[in-house]
């Protein structure tokens, strides 16, 4: 019992150094949505090379990242999938409320495993028999969850889809449920959309209620200026085109 | 690849093992011998963190720590930070593991003849004495079983880190949390080599603490 003791608290020492011998903490903690998560990842090596400054990215599901940010998570600037969970950490007092910006309106697709043999290229197709599963972002909490149901809601198949319809946690879970070919179509962002495994169609935007994406620097952040900073950048010259090219509309262009 | 988030879920499960033996040895020898009024509701609120769903033990814990959190507020008055920190995940371990180690270890002391721990009382070794040098090496076993399973609980906790600890690259982010981001992100290759280092690392480890136990009871 002793040598195991003792051979845990040796255990404990090496982890601590090796883990001491890792970078100091980052400069810039960025929390954002998971529909983002491709575009960001480009996005972050232009910013430090611009500024200097390194980038901490924390991708998640909006709503998660909110609760966290309510709760003190060391964030600096949050990217939410939609403009409510913004403004509820707005009315929660844990952003600045001058810092608030549209930085982009999402847009979804309906995928197919490129595998899948099952012709989908609208929504009505969904109801084919052939279809046997089709996954959605969970409409309770997320944003594009959301703007799926209003898609199907209008196009008058979601109460026929229901007994059909898987939910993933976020969107890219909702991709991987379409990337594995575990389901036969899904509704996913069209940022994240553009994977080996999937081939997907557009889907009017208008048949939804449209997905405005806010962004805001927050209140305990300890160099807010720096969070402004990221926001200016990705809506300026050089995060503006990889934005585009993941599928977003942008500020001034809808 | 960045190694990282390996050597945070061993400094990490290490310190909430200990922490989870310090804890749940009185805890499971008072549930193995004493009878007292509220027993039963103390043995369910010992398995309750196996009920309920990580994530959301995780968001009760969250509410008590956070910013605006009752414990929260003491430690921020005190100049302490435990939301968001590796002892965050620490906590987020040991509240995920206790159950597995406090049970296992309750049926290891329960299994004990108390005949022989009388024995050696009206041989005169106080009640202390009689523990460390009877009750315990006569239930090792079991004690062992239950280290391991909460060091290997602890080690593959998701859920309950993510709420409390966040998902920070390079600060929080446990192997768990790594190897799901890259899953998300679509980096299999990644992903898969960190699983299969994390799962040789910790078989490498737990047949050298096995072989260990062995030699020494």
């Amino acid at each position: 019992m002793r040598r195991v003791v003792f051979l845990a608290l040796a255990l404990v020492l090496a982890a601590g150094s090796v883990a001491r011998a890792q970078p100091a903490a980052p400069a810039v903690t960025v929390y954002a949505a998971a529909d983002l998560d491709m575009a960001f990842r480009e996005i972050k090596p232009l910013f430090e090379k611009a500024t200097g400054a390194r980038v901490t990215l924390v991708m998640g599901s909006t709503g998660n990242l909110a609760k966290q940010i309510e709760h003190g998570a060391p964030a600096d600037v949050f990217f939410a999938a939609n403009e409510s969970f913004v403004d509820d950490l707005q009315t929660a007092g844990a952003v600045i409320p001058q810092t608030r910006a549209l930085y982009a309106q999402g847009r979804i697709v309906l995928a197919t495993p490129t595998k899948s043999t099952v012709a989908v290229r609208e929504l009505a197709d969904l109801l084919k028999p052939e279809v046997r599963r089709v996954a959605i972002a969970n409409p309770a909490h997320a944003p594009y969850g959301r703007a799926a149901q209003e898609a199907l809601e209008s196009v008058g198949v979601w109460e026929r889809l229901k007994p059909k319809l898987v939910y993933g946690e976020n969107i890219r879970h909702t991709l991987q449920f379409v990337e594995t070919g575990a389901v036969e179509a899904g509704i996913v962002a069209l940022s994240v959309a553009g994977v080996p495994d999937v081939r997907y169609a557009p889907i009017d935007p208008k048949l939804h209620k449209p997905l405005s994406q806010v962004a805001a620097v927050v209140k305990r952040s300890a160099r807010p200026e720096l969070g402004v900073a990221f926001i200016q950048f990705l809506n300026g010259p050089e995060g503006r085109p990889i934005m585009k090219r993941y599928g977003f509309l942008l500020p001034g262009e809808f | 690849m960045d190694f990282f988030p390996l050597w945070l879920s061993l400094k990490v499960s290490v310190v909430a093992t200990i922490l989870t033996l310090a804890t749940g040895l009185p805890i499971a020898w008072v549930l193995a011998r004493k009878r007292f009024t509220g027993r039963d509701v103390a043995e369910a609120l010992v398995v309750l963190p196996l009920v309920l769903p990580p994530t959301v033990l995780g968001y009760y814990l969250l509410v008590l720590i956070g910013r605006q959190g009752v414990i929260g507020r003491v430690l921020d008055a005190a100049g302490m930070e435990l939301a968001f920190t590796w002892r965050a995940a620490v906590l987020a371990a040991w509240v995920g593991s206790s159950a597995l180690f406090i049970k296992a270890a309750q049926a290891g002391f329960e299994a004990v003849d108390r005949r022989l721990e009388q024995a050696a009382r009206t041989l005169g070794r106080s009640g202390w004495s009689v523990f460390w040098s009877i009750t315990l090496p006569l239930a090792s076993r079991a004690v062992m079983a239950g280290t391991v399973l909460a060091f290997c609980r602890a080690l593959g906790d998701f859920g309950i880190t993510l709420m409390v600890a966040g998902s920070i690259p390079g600060l929080t982010q446990t192997t768990p949390l790594a190897i799901y981001d890259l899953v998300q992100s679509n980096r299999m290759a990644e992903a898969n080599a960190l699983s299969l280092i994390a799962v040789a690392t910790v078989a490498l480890l737990l047949m050298g603490l096995g072989r260990l136990a062995r030699l020494r009871f």
